[in-house]
């Protein structure tokens, strides 16, 4: 095997590497959706059961929904940044190449994180307008 | 060929019957909108207030319908053809994305906006309401109150007074609504939930039980009477009085045959041998507006018919039919019962 072709190879290795942390990277925002309706739901649910102050759990709870809608920004931000659409005007990223499959996992991840921001706002909401039990 | 046509043909007399049947039962639709058990005929703050709700939904729905038709009669006879890429990426995003959240979210902030209302502490009255399959076991907690006033399947309230609503249930799930007043509020064994009404205007309104809870489900129902507030304080002093003792023969005859037939050992008359917690409290059966639980009216053919086949009239029900009794035993037991106001 020649020099140039082993580097050739490192390089797809070294690629495949990072397409495989980008496709992890676009469940983020929607695994960050999905655990903040799970604790939320479950906390409130065992705090009104069991007694403890939910007045508390609530603020507590309003917290962690700025954190997490902070955490999808900045991975929405980043998927902005990997899609690239300003700097090649091409949205669609069809070609196939290493650098389309590249942009399409960031246009991916993009969209995957407004969707995300949207929900946790929705499941936000309840903690904002309405207190105690019930 | 001619087989489309005569397709054609069959849908238009559909259409030619249908549209005057349209027009025609239009007013048959919107007199469902009146009544004394529907939501649109408003009859409390709580009500009100999701009855805004669902008309500013109702006329932006219809608003989008237009709208939505409206465009695709445009772009398909109109003006056919391509449509402008211009316009696509706004037309997806905006209506596609943002339209929706935002209308959406406002709906959302608006509905959760309400929610606190109808648990807002009450003015002093509150009134105990336990889902049994299938009446409903009431009690009355005036403001500092040491015991109820336990009475059944009927709701009295002051008019102009926030009375607050602690329901539970025995052993199902049971939902606790009366439309006229304000939105539904599910029943737990175990648990005790909490909703707060204010009506509006006096009146009888229909209450219903709104979650599925069994064979005699749809036949769960109560009157709710909303009263002025010095008729509902003397009706309540009233209702903690012992039962009235009968004087003329029937009802007489018809008080011993209650106990000893053993309706005691079910149902409560206060005043009498009869302390039964099984079933509706009876002490002052006579002056409610219905019997069974909303199943019928109250009167001594409808006590007859009620006590000699209970079990067709409410299927499944607890309490057997007393149909081995007979028709001047019935009529004796229904005169005591309904002179029990």
């Amino acid at each position: 095997m020649s020099e140039d072709r082993q580097k050739t190879r490192d390089g797809e290795v070294e690629e495949f590497a990072e397409e495989q942390a980008s496709l992890w990277r676009i469940t983020l925002s929607p695994l960050a959706w999905a655990a903040h309706f799970v604790i939320c739901y479950g906390l409130v649910a065992l705090s009104c059961a069991k007694g403890l102050p939910v007045e508390s759990v609530r603020q507590g709870l309003i917290v962690f929904s700025v954190v997490v809608l902070a955490l999808i920004g900045w991975i929405g931000w980043r998927a902005w940044r990997q899609w690239d659409v300003r700097e090649t005007g091409d949205y669609l990223n069809q070609q196939g190449k290493a650098e389309d499959r590249h942009r399409f996992l960031g246009h991916a991840a993009f969209l995957l994180s407004i969707i995300s921001f949207i929900g946790v706002v929705f499941v936000s909401l309840p903690l904002l307008l309405l207190e105690g039990c019930g | 060929m001619g087989a489309r046509s005569g397709e054609y043909g069959s849908l238009r007399r559909v259409d030619g019957i249908g549209a005057p049947f349209f027009v025609l039962g239009l007013p048959l639709f919107l007199s469902a909108c009146s009544g004394r058990q529907s939501a649109l005929d408003v009859a409390g703050e709580d009500a009100a207030a999701i009855s805004l709700l669902f008309w500013v939904m109702f006329g932006a729905a219809c608003l989008l319908w237009v709208a939505m038709n409206g465009l695709f009669f445009f772009l398909s006879r109109i003006r056919p053809g391509q449509f402008p890429d211009r316009y696509v990426q706004p037309l997806l995003i905006g209506g596609g994305i943002l339209l929706p959240t935002v209308l959406l979210a406002a709906l959302l902030v608006w509905g959760l906006g309400l929610l606190p209302d109808q648990r807002a502490p009450g003015d002093g009255l509150r009134i105990k309401v336990t889902g049994e399959q299938w009446w409903w076991r009431v009690e009355y907690w005036p403001e500092g109150a040491e015991a109820p006033v336990v009475t059944a399947n009927e709701i009295r309230m002051p008019v102009g007074e926030r009375v607050e609503f602690l329901l539970g249930a025995d052993k199902v799930i049971h939902s606790f609504w009366i439309p006229a007043l304000g939105g539904k509020m599910d029943m737990f064994p175990g648990r005790e939930t909490r909703v707060s009404l204010r009506a509006e205007r006096t009146g009888v309104f229909r209450g219903q039980c709104a979650e599925f809870c069994g064979a005699s489900h749809a036949w769960m129902a109560f009157e709710t009477v909303v009263m002025e507030p010095d008729t509902f304080d003397a009706w309540l002093e009233a209702e903690a009085g012992d039962a009235l003792m009968p004087v003329e023969g029937a009802a007489t005859r018809g008080a011993a045959l209650f106990l000893s037939q053993g309706c005691g050992a079910c149902h409560t008359i206060r005043g009498t041998e009869a302390v039964g917690q099984v079933g509706p409290d009876l002490t002052h059966v006579g002056g409610r507006l219905s019997l069974g639980a909303g199943r019928m009216g109250v009167s001594t053919a409808g006590f007859t018919r009620w006590i000699g086949h209970t079990e067709a009239l409410k299927p499944e029900v607890q309490m057997p039919s007393y149909d081995f009794l007979s028709t001047e035993e019935l009529d004796d037991l229904a005169q005591y019962l309904v002179g029990l106001k």
